[in-house]
């Protein structure tokens, strides 16, 4: 391999974000010619590798090289292309044009699309989409107009980030397809994917980053499904976990009940229960369905079927659940205080009286007893929430959710971008909820997560819904993240069974 | 970060000893408040020391008569700016509350008693027009009250045929009972050693009323939260259409008070009346503090743009160095007060990194 010469070099980056470490001096080299996948749980800072890689932030040390030389991706972007799931271009032009865009040479004119373009467009099967507004395409083709635009001006590292997760079958196909030819013509190409299955398809070597490094390189026969699913949970055994034996078996009814829910798109023919006492973990990559089913409990998503929360249908069991969106910018007021963003669920009579007047006095009261409540770390409850670190701002999003007493609380990934001690504490509080005869489900993208919280787990795979995983029958997190993504693997063969007849 | 097993329940943050620790939202609204108090301080004084013998206690006074009409409106707009939308047709809706009044009682011959009611009941159809495009359709508010700005000005024209009104002189057949002209003139009449109208009384009424529904009770808690972060809202199951309806409909309420308010005081109304209030008042809203962007802003605030540039409007008219000077000011101002927000925020979130 020429000496390691070939290729792109990192060297002991290191970024921190405040206290958060999110690279610790990681060390990777990536070689021309191959596809190099990349895995590792939430937090682990994969994502702060891909901006790095892609220019958009500046590591705090360690060094960059390309084909030996030192390198900059921020000044020397035009280098990298980074593909989404959601293509960065301009939506109003047409597909040529997005082709064309920074590139427009000298012209004083409106550019025209030279014959260079013109050929790679064709090589990427999109010059028959030249004309139309890149708006009016499908995904899968707004991807390749986006790779065919970094071909164009002859960019050499390729990052694919979650790059199928809205895809069919067939157009993620495709898309591998060119990812293949891309390496093969000595382009440098990384796939960065919870989806376990596409790493052991289409890299040849998957680096697992946990913690900031990367903590081992599968090859050969050590890549397989399995063999990454263990790497990602591996050393993290019971670190925070707070299940006690309460909350297993409370016996009788269930609280939550669904049958025969079906949505449009994501998923169809669920049937779910789930008692008093539990924490139900729904697993699923991007674009499995599982998010869309855990939404559609709180009903954000129109289905059809029956749900059932304690008894209630309709809009009286909604009022019974609360949901907590992934990311904090859905839940959290940036514009208001702590204490505010607490009580913001709440109305009369709670902390309003007569003609609506606010109960001061209750509300500061009610939120001195939240932030006691939920272990809220704030010099006073008038701080603002940004000034808040993002555990104990999670903690207020959930707290403020858990405020107006739901039986269900419906969380997405809850300990997302979470200190490892705050979810610690997250976890007990969402046990000392359940243990007061509620529900918790979540959806989770984590195995990590599972053990550590869940009583009960499904999977969910193109739309359907597991067996029932009992997380306590796991003696260790390996085994529990061997097991769920053998049922993946299993889940996806059945249904491309079904499909490909 | 080590995985040390720290159980110990100490506070994870190190405390930080500057003004993180102490609502940075009340000290900055401290900071805004005081900014403009000074800037109102500092304008009155300059005024006093360039021409000593004009500026008196009346000149004073004429100065909150003429912030009312402006004042009233900034309140309803506060209302639509902090839930996180534009109206650009109050202006307009000031103009027709005057007009509809005007050819209910002067022209149709309908009692003051109730075309008054009346009017403002126009104002609440529009706003409730505005809220359920804005909401029901999604199109944006500023579009949605572009056209209602046009349309309202368009139906002033229309029920005017023109013209302009005045009560003391109904045109030839229409008559007035003098008791109605009473109660209607009585509305802004002046009174006190130094006469000051009744319409600053007003305003200061519906400054208390709007700055209670917004800043203490649950109402504007919620229209905060609605401006704050509208998808949190809606996940949330606040009320969110309602809510922002109803901030529509007051503001509409409120222009078309504040137009029957000037009508009162003036006794004329013409057709084109109030749509060159549209963007003083607008300046008096964000040189108080609040942001476009929803979720921030103040009643003290719109009232103290209100009054500094009413200050500056009639200090200028009295040193009288031309009419260019003060639209200069009300542009520096309203460019300045923002910039130096943004400025102080900077500083500030420099020193907290």
């Amino acid at each position: 391999m020429n000496g390691g010469l070939e290729g792109v070099r990192l060297r002991g980056l290191h970024k921190r974000y405040g206290a958060t470490v999110a690279l610790a001096g990681l060390d990777l080299d990536i070689r021309q010619g191959e596809v190099l996948g990349i895995a590792g749980p939430n937090g682990a800072g994969k994502s702060t590798l891909v901006r790095i890689i892609a220019g958009e932030e500046r590591p705090d040390d360690g060094e960059l090289l390309f084909n030996g030389h030192p390198w900059t991706p921020a000044a020397d972007w035009r280098r990298v292309a980074v593909v989404h799931q959601e293509p960065q271009l301009f939506p109003n032009l047409t597909v040529a044009e997005n082709i064309l865009v920074g590139r427009e040479g000298t012209t004083n004119g409106w550019p025209k699309l030279g014959s260079a373009d013109a050929k790679v467009m064709k090589a990427f099967g999109i010059d028959r989409f030249a004309d139309k507004p890149l708006a009016d395409c499908t995904l899968a083709t707004q991807q390749r107009a986006e790779i065919a635009r970094a071909v164009a001006r002859d960019a050499q590292v390729f990052l694919f980030d979650e790059p199928n997760s809205a895809l069919t079958d067939e157009e993620s196909d495709e898309l591998f397809r060119e990812m293949h030819n891309l390496a093969a013509g000595g382009r440098i190409v990384l796939l960065v994917t919870h989806r376990l299955g596409d790493l052991f398809e289409h890299a040849r070597r998957v680096a697992v980053i946990r913690d900031g490094r990367v903590r081992a390189i599968l090859e050969g026969d050590a890549l397989t499904e399995d063999g990454i699913a263990e790497q990602l949970v591996v050393g993290r055994d019971g670190e925070t976990n707070v299940k006690t034996s309460a909350g297993i078996d409370h016996g009788g009814g269930s609280l939550v009940s669904v049958n025969d829910w079906s949505h449009t798109a994501a998923f169809h023919d669920i049937a779910l229960d789930a008692k008093p006492g539990e924490i139900v973990a729904l697993v699923g990559v991007e674009g499995s369905g599982a998010r869309e089913l855990l939404r559609s409990f709180a009903g954000l998503e129109s289905c059809s079927g029956a749900i059932k929360i304690a008894g209630e249908t309709g809009d009286r069991a909604q009022r019974l659940s609360a949901y907590v969106p992934a990311t904090r910018m859905l839940s959290l007021y940036s514009n208001f205080s702590v204490a505010e963003n607490l009580l913001v669920r709440l109305g009369s009579p709670e902390i309003a009286g007569v003609g609506m007047a606010l109960k001061r006095k209750r509300m500061r009261q009610l939120a001195n007893e939240a932030t006691r409540r939920f272990l809220i770390r704030a010099h006073s409850v008038s701080q603002g929430i940004r000034s808040l670190s993002g555990g104990n701002q999670q903690k207020v999003a959930i707290a403020q959710a858990l405020n107006c007493a739901p039986r269900l609380l419906l969380l997405e990934e809850p300990t997302r971008g979470v200190d490892i001690h705050s979810k610690r504490e997250i976890y007990r509080l969402l046990r000392d909820y359940v243990s007061a005869d509620n529900t918790v489900i979540m959806f989770c993208t984590e195995v990590l997560e599972v053990y550590e919280a869940a009583d009960r787990a499904h999977v969910v795979v193109d739309g359907g819904l597991s067996r029932q995983i009992v997380v306590g029958d796991y003696p260790h997190v390996e085994a529990l993240a061997t097991e769920i993504s053998r049922m993946e693997r299993h889940a996806r063969d059945d249904g491309g069974a079904r499909r490909r007849p | 970060m080590t995985s040390a097993d720290s159980r110990d329940p100490a506070p994870v943050e190190t405390s930080r000893p500057s003004l993180s620790s102490t609502g940075q939202a009340t000290f900055d609204l401290g900071l805004r408040m005081g900014g403009l108090v000074l800037a109102i301080v500092l304008v009155a004084l300059l005024m006093f020391l360039l021409k000593p013998k004009s500026f008196n206690i009346d000149v004073g006074i004429s100065v909150l008569r003429a912030m009312s009409s402006v004042a009233i409106m900034s309140l309803g707009l506060t209302l639509v700016i902090v839930v996180g939308e534009i109206d650009l047709s109050f202006g307009a809706m000031y103009g027709l509350g005057a007009n509809s009044l005007a050819v209910m009682w002067i022209l149709l011959g309908i009692p003051i008693y109730a075309a008054l009611p009346l009017a403002i009941g126009i104002g609440a159809l529009v706003g409730l027009f505005n809220g359920a495009l804005v909401t029901w359709l999604r199109i944006p508010s500023f579009i949605v009250t572009l056209g209602t700005y046009n349309l309202l000005y368009g139906v002033s024209l229309w029920i005017t045929k023109t013209s302009t009104f005045n009560p003391v002189y109904p045109p030839p057949g229409s008559e007035i009972p003098t008791a109605q002209l009473d109660f209607f003139t009585g509305l802004t009449a002046s009174f006190g050693a130094h006469p000051i109208s009744l319409e600053v009384v007003w305003m200061l009424g519906l400054a208390l009323a709007i700055g209670f529904l917004l800043h203490r009770t649950l109402f504007g808690f919620r229209l905060m939260a609605i401006g704050g972060n509208p998808v949190a809202a809606q996940l949330a199951r606040l009320p969110v259409t309602r809510y922002k309806i109803l901030a529509f409909v007051i503001c509409s309420m409120l222009a078309a008070a504040a137009g029957i308010l000037d009508f009162s005081f003036i006794q004329t109304t013409q057709p084109n009346i109030g749509l060159s209030f549209t963007f003083p008042v607008f300046a008096a809203v964000i040189i108080g503090g609040a942001s476009l962007s929803g979720g921030k802003g103040t009643v003290i605030g719109a009232m103290s743009g209100a009054l500094l540039l009413a200050e500056l409007q009639q200090g200028l008219a009295l040193l009288s160095p031309g009419p260019h000077v003060q639209q200069l000011f009300l542009g520096f101002v309203t460019i300045g007060a923002v910039a130096l927000d943004l400025a102080l925020t900077n500083i500030r979130k420099r020193r907290a990194a």
